[in-house]
């Protein structure tokens, strides 16, 4: 999606307050190329003032000049770029590449984008190998188009007619644990997860204390806007004590409401430490919650590689922040690296010894020495007080094999 | 409720402009002590790697050498925060990293971030910074690579 307004501000702020400074720069840097005089370049199939949709593929022509991808080094030749809301950019300096400068680098001639709805400009500047416009610069005329908010609405997926989204069980102004399970229920469309682009499907996200996000682009992700990418329909969710705001909003395969949307009411619920019969356990009590889809993994190595026997683990995590032990802060925690170890108790502090490394300083990969041989590595994530989380984060246990000093490595494989 | 949201304020384009004006005077004098980094310390990219050609939606993946990664306003040596910058030149290293659309704040800690960005060339770059969002001295910053949007 274009972000139009924010970005020119920028780039006009930005050329505003150098433009001495980049020219000298630049000039020394490249020489434009020359351009024929009669050189120029077109939109074809589309007229000044036309009305588009908002997501339309345009065409470019150029005449007495050649189309060449960036970086060929031939005279008489250069590549499109489309300005989208731009006036022409410096012309002794590479034209910007942002979503307001679109660069067809490898010599196209045609080209997708996508508009808000509202009135745009569109203008096409040839740039040279070195995406510098040419001397005099070969551009189009400015073009005018208008694209219709009900074109923008029709990129969304439909849904059918009769689709709703529902909480089970829970009723507005109802009082919760702080602590509970929400379930969630769907009818009249089918429940898909995401990234499956089948027709007449949607996954659950769930809205909390928050508005509606808007209805044409991707929800957001964030503690705010929880996303069940899975087609779960239920989940274990932590609130603080309080009157709080939940409300469902199915997204299609890329996250994106459907048309028209299919959303539960706005209902309102009051978490309390007391309330409620299926209120935490005990021994859950101490435990930090982790946010659904968190996961933890190894970037480096993966299960069954053979390593060396000083080898960098390098750590991932999804969904979550790093942060050193002794900060609390929601939906972070710090790694532990457990060798040759089993899973560690879930409702206790991790150990730390030579099996159970502990990475409180909030490292994301550390250099160990293994003898040779078969080791398992899990990484485990724990709280600011080295407890994990509950649900655990957790990686898969793999297995390496560490080469002997004298093996090389593709002996081994 | 007490969690909070991930969406950082936008600063305005005037606030951006001020920090590019800046950016030109030589020296300027800063209230914030600046925050050591120690030597060898390195933001790199694990994925997507120089020159590589993307999905539109793709997840950007962080590596650190030799420091850890810390929420914004943890005060803990030898910690910072990520920023991806995208699509911009390198900004101001003794002011706060702005915060818009093409500085994305990792300021909960986190070690990857998933990008949508419209098909073409796009430029990336990764910048740690203090618990004030200014970088560290010296910087510890990514080569800044191009990858293709298909």
């Amino acid at each position: 999606m274009l972000r139009p307004h924010l970005l020119r501000s920028f780039i006009c702020v930005f050329c505003l307050s150098f433009p001495g400074f980049l020219a000298l720069a630049q000039e020394q840097q490249h020489k434009r190329e020359h351009a024929p005089p009669n050189a120029k370049v077109f939109f074809t199939g589309i007229a000044d003032g036309a009305t588009v949709p908002s997501h339309f593929t345009v065409h470019f022509g150029a005449e007495n000049i050649e189309i060449s991808p960036s970086g060929t080094d031939k005279p008489n030749s250069g590549h499109h770029h489309v300005l989208i809301d731009s006036p022409l950019p410096a012309l002794d300096a590479p034209i910007p590449s942002d979503p307001n400068h679109l660069h067809f680098g490898r010599g196209q001639s045609e080209g997708e984008i996508i508009l808000s709805a509202g009135d745009h400009t569109l203008q096409l500047l040839l740039g040279d190998r070195a995406h510098f416009p040419h001397d005099p610069p070969v551009a189009s005329e400015v073009l005018h188009v208008h694209v219709d908010a009900a074109s923008v609405e029709k990129a969304r997926t439909p849904s059918p007619p009769n689709a709703s989204v529902f909480f089970v069980g829970l009723e507005d102004g109802a009082t919760i644990p702080t602590k509970s399970v929400v379930k969630f229920g769907i009818a009249g469309i089918g429940l898909a997860p995401a990234g499956t682009d089948s027709p007449g499907t949607g996954h659950h996200h769930l809205i909390i204390d928050a508005p509606l996000p808007p209805l044409d682009r991707e929800i957001p992700s964030d503690l705010n806007y929880m996303h069940f990418g899975r087609a779960q329909t239920e989940t274990m969710l932590t609130l603080a004590p309080g009157p709080h705001t939940l409300q469902l909003l199915l997204g299609d395969y890329q996250h994106v409401p459907h048309d028209p949307p299919v959303m539960s009411k706005v209902i309102h619920v009051i978490a309390s430490d007391q309330g409620g019969a299926a209120g935490a356990s005990p021994t859950d009590a101490g435990r930090t919650p982790s946010p659904p889809d968190a996961a933890v993994y190894f970037i480096y190595p993966r299960n069954g590689e053979t390593i060396y026997p000083s080898s960098t683990i390098r750590f991932g995590l999804r969904n979550m922040g790093v942060a050193p032990a002794g900060v609390i802060k929601p939906n972070t925690g710090h790694h532990h690296l457990l060798i040759d170890a089993p899973p560690p108790a879930l409702d206790q502090a991790i150990p730390s010894d030579l099996n159970h490394l502990h990475f409180g300083a909030g490292q994301t990969e550390k250099k160990i020495a293994l003898k040779p041989g078969k080791h398992t590595l899990q990484l485990v994530l724990g709280d600011y007080r080295h407890v994990p989380h509950d649900p655990p984060v957790v990686s898969e246990r793999i297995e390496v094999i560490v080469m002997g000093p004298k093996h090389k490595k593709h002996r081994r494989r | 409720m007490n969690l909070p949201r991930m969406n950082l304020p936008r600063i305005t384009a005037l606030a951006i402009g001020v920090s590019a004006i800046c950016a030109c005077s030589a020296v300027s004098s800063n209230a914030v002590a600046e925050t050591p980094s120690p030597p060898g310390a390195i933001a790199y990219f694990h994925y997507p790697l120089d020159g590589i050609h993307v999905p539109q939606r793709f997840t950007v993946r962080i590596g650190l050498k030799e420091m850890g990664v810390a929420p914004a306003g943890v005060d803990k040596p030898n910690t910072g925060h990520h920023h991806l910058l995208v699509d911009t030149e390198m900004v101001d290293l003794t002011k706060p990293i702005p915060s818009d659309y093409n500085h994305i704040h990792l300021g909960n800690g986190q070690t990857e971030v998933v990008l949508t960005l419209p098909p073409g060339p796009h430029t990336l770059q990764l910048l740690l910074a203090d618990q004030h969002h200014i970088p560290h001295k010296p910087p510890v910053m990514s080569k800044k690579i191009t990858i293709y949007v298909r």
